[in-house]
């Protein structure tokens, strides 16, 4: 044991920033957090809600029209059947990988700093997930028959194609849904109760008093509910990896030269991760900066997710590397080509937007100053949004514009519709995440709450070993 | 109502059994007799409600209802209370007829459901078709339906019913008989028909000195013309290619618009197999499709072709012995000689098997000289037949030894106020008369213009009388194939509109309005066969050689039965139906080397060059959206027209393709866009005319720009003075195939025939069985197992097979926006690559449709099991099951899936509607569909098959795009009969797998493309 926790000891001892700010008291801390939710509402967050709405409505306006009059309102051709609609789905998935990789595989791991920002990041992802969930639906020619990709015992005995990846993504997703949302709620409760014992009006108290389900905290409350959250947590750490990996496989189980890759799978969950964190980032500097939420979201937080950034870009990096490889490596023609396709088509703008943004603008964090920098965080992880965005583009549509005949060669180019879709969804997704924080607690208190009190007890850096060893009880 | 008794196309009529025959298959061997359910005669009417009275009912009351009350009823109508006989509801009927091509006949089959025409393929009897059609005669179909085509007749702004403009023409004529027409002018066009040969005659002899003046701008007078100053008589050549080793094309597009192209594709396709190759060169300024099939392709502007000619026969005279010639020689210097001498060389060694032949666009000189080589290479009679031409009438066209005063003269006469009443039945003269004639100003001198046109246009709105035309498949008339046999126009349907025939109007000027043409056509049939006026009973012989049938009466008088094999064959055969074989020709070389001395050396500047469309025509169906969205054949370009630049000439005027240019000649300016055609000729503009009309309707709204403005008298083909300037504007042009470059991959293959020994090893990488872990489905244990082959080397590309496609599956039409969009919904797409350089390149066509892949990547990655195999190996589409995720198309690697972006049917005019194929279901939106092979007509095989007792036969099932293709470059069959046509062509030597390396087991093979180029030209 000794050894272990020697080896612990080390590693803390690198840390370097704590991972809580200060020592405030369980009440200062409740107050504090629960600001943004029971105090009143500020200027800008209602300024945000209208620029939102805005967004909003032409998301509304682009779905309507796409499914009262076709998907002929989009760019999508033949060739380029799939575009901004999938790579929107893929972009949006992908985002949605940062909360179940913070919530459950870092809290297997026991890391502490997962504590503060898992709720933020499960949030996103939940929202991320509703967004990509839009796009397999209202991409299909007949939106409203999307149900026969769910195996149900149909009159017509006729069952989906197990063959095909698309029934895959159904489970995939609609898993992951559940899942997140199972997970995220049950975080939730014990947070909730804080806030319905807090409320000060008849309103608040009655909604979150429902939505606590009878929160008292007791002893068998809390281990229930430790039982439930670990168990969730091993359900969702699988799917971490599965579902973008099943993601991966609607391209890589084609033939088209550009999808037709067995490093999928793991490139598409780096990248994953790598475009989550990015958007968690996007969304907790502003909200750390505004909120007030500095104490629990301290520079290791940022500093940590940097370096996760860092480590995953390489990888996404290392799958460019490796396609080029292979398509020379294959000896085949049309793999080389549309490799090659990719550095002097008609889209090399966008492969270079993709090629900085990866590659290039996470580099700067090997430097220490630049992953506490919140600024340099900021904008980097923007423009790791962009550039996931620009290698799905490229991956999907791109790869199609030029496959095997070259007759069929065709280009697209997107439509109102098909930004109203992109744009629209980011709106939609920042203004269920705006509404998130103001309603609920965007941190989880009690958690941090315990974090303070296991800091008080063993010092910074230092934590509780052995197996099950998140069980003291605050 | 007495029967008309018209037979109907492959049903039974009395000692014709040769001639009924309801598919190609049946025509090839299987008899109808007995096939049928029910014992002769059973499941007929009594009392014969035919085809027609039971198509006047059905004309008039389902597909008009509601117009009903406007047409009045030329023959009485019956009520549909007993089945008719011979229409069976939901089996289709067939019925032979003709349409004209620039005057001259194709002969049709046209389907019809329960007296809806559907869809028109060729009559494989007739000599202008044999079997197959073209893109423009499978498109009329679509016209009969337009929504927008004339209806009635209207009088200085009054709507007339038809016995009321009857009246009015009536008076109109009298009012002419004082000075005996002197003020009366006709416009008409070129016809071949002797009825109304015999008509225009007839109105000749009531207004002696009336004139009818007969204009077409896409006629081939310089042709007749050339044959008038070599051989005295203003003739028709006759091509054929199936004795031709060697074929020298002067700017020649034999292959698809001079001529008989259906019948020349056939002959000349034939002779592209190993072993039977003949050598086609092709001297042409724009890539047309006969360029294509070339094996050595010269590229020189318009103006060259003669001095190549001329150098061709300098070294015919002076190396090869052919001393007559020698006086019209000329030699040429350099790489042109070179060239020459080859060519002449070639045509020597093949004498008696060669063919010289010059194009439409060409002057009458070249024509002369082209008839002087021919004859002088001992061709003429063997593969070059002059003949009398059908079209030109005396009485109409002027006396033989000189050419009619024509339009110069009528435009003179009009400007002058000479013409009081003009009669126009010329399609649309104010928009192709040439330019300088001013026709547009003194086309409203005249008091009264009688237009008879089927569509809203120019001539149109300045008419005071108008007529609205029938459609072919509503008109009874007659026309002549180039070698002379008549066909009987019939109507396939009663009028949907109240219009009349140029029949009908001209026979109400002489008086005879009442009769019809139906009568009219008819009884002028009667007296030419030699059968007196009065019907007699038939007795005797006739009579007894019909089979018992006590229900049906016989026909009346023997005529009767001549006229229903006629209708039934769609050809008229008769002895005195075809003219009397040319009498023995001498050139003039002396008339032709004056002709070549008098063509002026060409000017200075670009050469423009005018050539009819492929698509459109002279303009005539520029409303036709089938024609507008099908890509051009060369070009890939839909909707419009453009300015043909070679790549060289784009660079040194600093333009490309899209960018607008305002071209100018004599004074005259039009804007075009450029496009950059590989292999055009350097310093020449190819136009082609028809398009951007002054009046325009809903499809031809902004199609093109008009080329006519530019076109002169002495311009008719080419000219030079042309001036090109950059607008700086841009348009974007809908090309459906934006990359004519194969990338250095293995699609469309082409060899030259000495490699094709050689060729094997590299071959059989692209064919045979391959490793996989997987094994195949074993097809070979069904009863029937479709596949299809497409011969490379027969194929010209010339994208009937897409229309004919088009037609048979409901294929919705999208527009112009929607194929810049690339979403273009053609299942059967002609694919065209270029091989070479860019300035002049060889180019390959390749017919493409689903492969119906055995291991099929579309299948495997549908959701929803939409796409599956059936286990005759058809990759089939289920609409009903498709949800429209559209994996299917991604993975396709041939890219032939096509998507329901929109509702493409929903807004379609209720008269389109009825031109459906009622066996093809009309895809909804947001669903995938593609070639299925046409399962509809295996399916109906099927039923035949099965009702008779019998296998579907090896051949049986004919696709629309095999029946169409005038090349036969496309078969379709059981591969599991080693007997098909399809599986000889899977063991074929040149067979080819596309994209075979991907493993997915296509059922269309690919025979390598063939050329013979001749090695002293290597």
């Amino acid at each position: 044991m000794s050894t272990a926790k020697q080896t612990l000891e080390e590693a803390h001892a690198l840390e370097g920033a704590p991972v809580l700010v200060g020592r405030p008291d369980d009440r200062a801390l409740t107050e504090s957090l629960l600001e943004p939710v029971l105090g009143p509402t500020r200027k800008g967050w209602l300024l945000l809600v209208l620029v939102l709405g805005g967004g909003v409505a032409f998301w509304v306006v682009s779905l309507v029209a796409t499914v009262f009059v076709g998907i002929g309102v989009w760019g999508n051709n033949i060739p380029v059947a799939w575009a901004f609609d999938i790579t929107n789905f893929v972009w949006w998935i992908g985002i949605g990988h940062a909360g179940t990789l913070i919530s459950a595989i870092l809290l297997l791991f026991q890391q502490k700093w997962r504590t503060s920002i898992n709720r933020f990041a499960e949030a996103m992802t939940l929202f991320a997930v509703a967004m990509a969930g839009i796009y397999p639906i209202i991409h299909l020619g007949r939106p409203w028959l999307f149900w026969w990709l769910i195996p149900y015992p149909s009159t017509t005995q006729l069952w989906p194609n197990f063959k095909s990846a698309l029934p895959w993504d159904v489970f995939a997703i609609s898993t992951y849904g559940t899942v997140s949302v199972l997970f995220w709620y049950l975080g939730l409760i014990p947070d909730l109760a804080t806030l319905r014992d807090a409320a000060k009006d008849r309103t608040r108290r009655v909604v979150y008093g429902i939505m606590s389900f009878g929160w008292r905290g007791s002893a068998r409350h809390w281990r229930h509910y430790r039982v439930g959250y670990l168990l969730l947590a091993g359900l969702s750490t699988p799917l971490v990896v599965s579902v973008h990996t099943i993601v991966s496989f609607d391209f890589a189980i084609s033939q088209l030269p550009g999808w037709h890759t067995t490093i999928f799978p793991p490139y598409f969950v780096a990248g994953a991760i790598f475009s989550g964190f990015a958007m968690v980032m996007t969304l907790m500097i502003p909200a750390r900066r505004f909120l007030g939420y500095h104490q629990v979201v301290t520079e290791r937080h940022l500093d940590n997710m940097a370096k996760v950034m860092l480590a995953t870009g390489l990888m996404v990096s290392y799958g460019y590397v490796m396609e080029h490889f292979m398509a020379w490596y294959s000896g085949s023609n049309y793999e080389a080509f549309a490799f090659l396709n990719r550095w002097v088509g008609d889209y090399r703008l966008i492969w270079f937007v993709q090629l900085f943004c990866n590659v290039v603008a996470p580099q700067i964090f090997w430097f220490p100053w630049a992953r506490r920098n919140e600024l340099v965080l900021f904008g980097v992880s923007i423009l790791i949004n962009i550039g996931m965005w620009a290698e799905r583009f490229m991956i999907i549509a791109v790869s199609l514009t030029r496959d095997f005949i070259p007759s069929s060669w065709g280009n697209y180019a997107p439509t109102w519709a098909d930004w109203g879709l992109l744009f629209g969804s980011i709106s939609m997704f920042g203004m269920l995440f705006i509404l998130f924080l103001r309603f609920l607690p965007a941190i989880p208190i009690f958690e941090v709450k315990e974090l303070r009190r296991e800091l008080e007890h063993h010092g910074p850096g230092v934590h509780h070993e052995g197996p099950g060893g998140r069980g003291v009880s605050p | 109502m007495p029967s008309l008794g018209l037979p109907i196309y492959g049903q039974a009529i009395g000692g014709l059994g040769e001639r009924r025959w309801r598919t190609v298959a049946e025509h090839d061997g299987a008899t109808l007799e007995g096939a049928g359910e029910f014992a002769e005669g059973a499941a007929e009417a009594p009392d014969g409600l035919t085809r027609r009275s039971f198509l006047q009912v059905l004309g008039a009351s389902a597909a008009l209802a509601g117009l009903e009350g406007c047409q009045p009823p030329r023959e009485k109508l019956m009520p549909y209370v007993r089945p008719a006989a011979g229409v069976t509801p939901s089996v289709p009927g067939a019925y032979a007829t003709a349409a004209s091509d620039r005057g001259y006949a194709v002969g049709l089959v046209v389907t019809s459901w329960e007296g809806r025409p559907t869809k028109i393929e060729g009559n494989r009897d007739h000599p202008a078709s044999l079997g197959a059609t073209d893109a423009i005669r499978q498109a009329l179909v679509l016209e009969l339906y337009d929504p927008a085509r004339l209806s009635g007749f209207r009088h200085d702004r009054r709507d007339l019913s038809w016995p009321a403009a009857l009246g009015e023409l009536a008076a109109l004529a009298r009012a002419h008989d004082k000075d005996r027409g002197a003020r009366l002018r006709f416009l008409v066009e070129p016809t071949s028909s002797p009825t109304l040969q015999e008509l225009r005659r007839r109105v000749l002899a009531r207004f002696p000195r009336a004139r009818l003046d007969a204009w077409r701008a896409d006629g081939d007078d310089a042709a007749r013309e050339g044959a008038r100053l070599a051989l005295g008589r203003p003739l028709d050549a006759l091509l054929s290619l199936s004795e031709a080793d060697v074929v020298l094309s002067l700017e020649s597009d034999f292959l698809g618009r001079d001529g008989d192209p259906l019948r020349h594709a056939k002959q000349f396709a034939a002779r592209r197999e190993p072993g039977r190759l003949n050598r086609l060169y092709v001297a042409e300024a724009g890539f047309t499709v006969t360029g294509g099939a070339a094996d050595h392709r010269f590229r020189m502007r318009s103006a060259e072709g003669l001095p190549f000619a001329r150098a061709v026969a300098a070294e015919l005279a002076s190396a090869h012995g052919l001393a007559a010639l020698a006086p019209l020689g000329a030699r040429a210097e350099g790489d042109r000689r070179r060239i020459a001498a080859a060519v002449a060389a070639d045509l020597a060694r093949a004498r008696g098997r060669s063919i010289v032949t010059a194009g439409s666009g060409q002057p009458a000189a070249v024509h002369a000289l082209a008839a002087a080589l021919n004859d002088a290479l001992g061709n003429v009679g063997r593969t070059v037949a002059y003949v009398d031409s059908v079209l030109l009438d005396p009485s109409a066209a002027g006396s033989a030894d000189a050419p009619p005063p024509g339009l110069a003269a009528l435009a003179r006469e009009l400007a002058a106020g000479e013409v009081d009443t003009l009669v126009v039945t010329a399609w649309n003269p104010l928009h192709t008369a040439p330019a300088e004639l001013g026709l547009r100003d003194a086309f409203a001198k005249a008091k009264e213009r009688i237009v008879l046109a089927f569509r809203d246009d120019e001539t149109v709105r300045a008419a005071t009388f108008r007529v609205a035309a029938a459609h072919p498949l509503e008109s009874w008339g007659d026309l002549r194939a180039r070698d002379g046999t008549p066909s009987i126009v019939q109507p396939l349907v009663a009028p949907l509109v109240e219009c009349a025939t140029e029949v009908d109007l001209l026979a109400a000027l002489v008086g005879e309005g009442e009769r019809g043409a139906y009568r009219i056509v008819k009884d002028g049939w009667r007296a030419r066969a030699g059968f007196g006026p009065a019907p007699a009973p038939a007795t005797g012989g006739l009579a007894s050689a019909r089979p018992v049938d006590a229900n049906k009466p016989a026909p009346a008088d023997p005529f009767e039965r001549r006229w229903e094999e006629w209708l039934s064959a769609g050809l008229v055969q008769h002895p005195r139906a075809s003219p009397a074989p040319a009498a023995p020709l001498r050139v003039d070389v002396g008339g032709v080397a004056r002709a070549l001395a008098a063509v002026p050396a060409p000017g200075a500047g670009l050469e423009v060059r005018f050539v009819p469309d492929y698509k459109v025509g002279d303009g005539r169906h520029l409303e036709n959206a089938w024609l507008q969205e099908l890509p051009d054949p060369v070009t890939k370009l839909t909707w419009e027209n453009a300015a043909h630049l070679s790549p060289a000439t784009a660079k040194r005027l600093g333009v490309d393709s899209g960018d607008l240019v305002e071209l100018a000649r004599g004074g005259r300016t039009a804007t075009a866009p450029a496009l950059v055609v590989p292999g055009h000729a350097d310093e020449s503009v190819t136009l082609a005319l028809g398009y951007g009309q002054r009046v325009q309707g809903a499809v031809g709204r902004g199609a093109g720009f008009d080329a006519y403005p530019l076109r002169t008298l002495d311009a008719a083909g080419f000219a030079a003075g042309l001036e090109v300037r950059p607008t700086r504007k841009r348009t974007d042009l809908a090309v459906t195939q934006g990359h004519f470059s194969m990338e250095g991959r293995a699609i469309a293959l082409a060899l030259d025939a000495g490699e094709l020994g050689h060729a094997k090893e590299e071959l059989d990488h692209h064919r045979g069985e391959q490793h996989t872990i997987l094994a195949p489905v074993d097809y070979s244990k069904e009863e029937y197992r479709w596949g299809m082959g497409i011969d490379l080397s027969r194929c010209i590309g010339c994208a009937a097979c897409t229309l004919a496609c088009q037609a048979e599956n409901n294929i919705p039409v999208v527009g112009k926006e929607r194929v810049l969009k690339s979403r273009e919904m053609h299942w059967l797409r002609v694919d065209r690559y270029f091989e070479g350089t860019p300035e002049d390149p060889q180019s390959v066509s390749q017919p493409l449709a689903c492969v119906h892949c055995e291991a099929a990547p579309c299948e495997y990655v549908c959701p929803v099991n939409a796409t599956v195999h059936s286990e005759e190996g058809l990759n089939e589409m289920v609409y009903n099951r498709c949800v429209g995720t559209r994996y299917c198309s991604n993975n396709c690697p041939y890219k032939v899936r096509r998507f329901n972006f929109f509702d493409y049917h929903g807004t379609l005019a209720p008269t389109v509607k009825m031109r459906m194929n009622p066996d093809v279901t009309v895809r909804a939106r947001g669903v995938m569909e593609k070639c299925t092979y046409c399962t509809q007509r295996i399916e109906r095989a099927r039923v035949d098959a099965r009702v008779a007792g019998r296998k579907i036969g090896p051949d049986e099932v004919v696709p629309a795009c095999a029946q169409a293709c005038p090349a036969e470059a496309i078969v379709f069959g059981n591969l599991n009969d080693p007997a098909s046509k399809v599986s000889r062509l899977h063991r074929d030597a040149r067979r080819y797998d596309l994209l075979h390396e991907l493993g997915t087991r296509p059922r269309t093979a690919y025979l390598v493309k063939l050329r013979n180029p001749n090695p002293e030209l290597a």
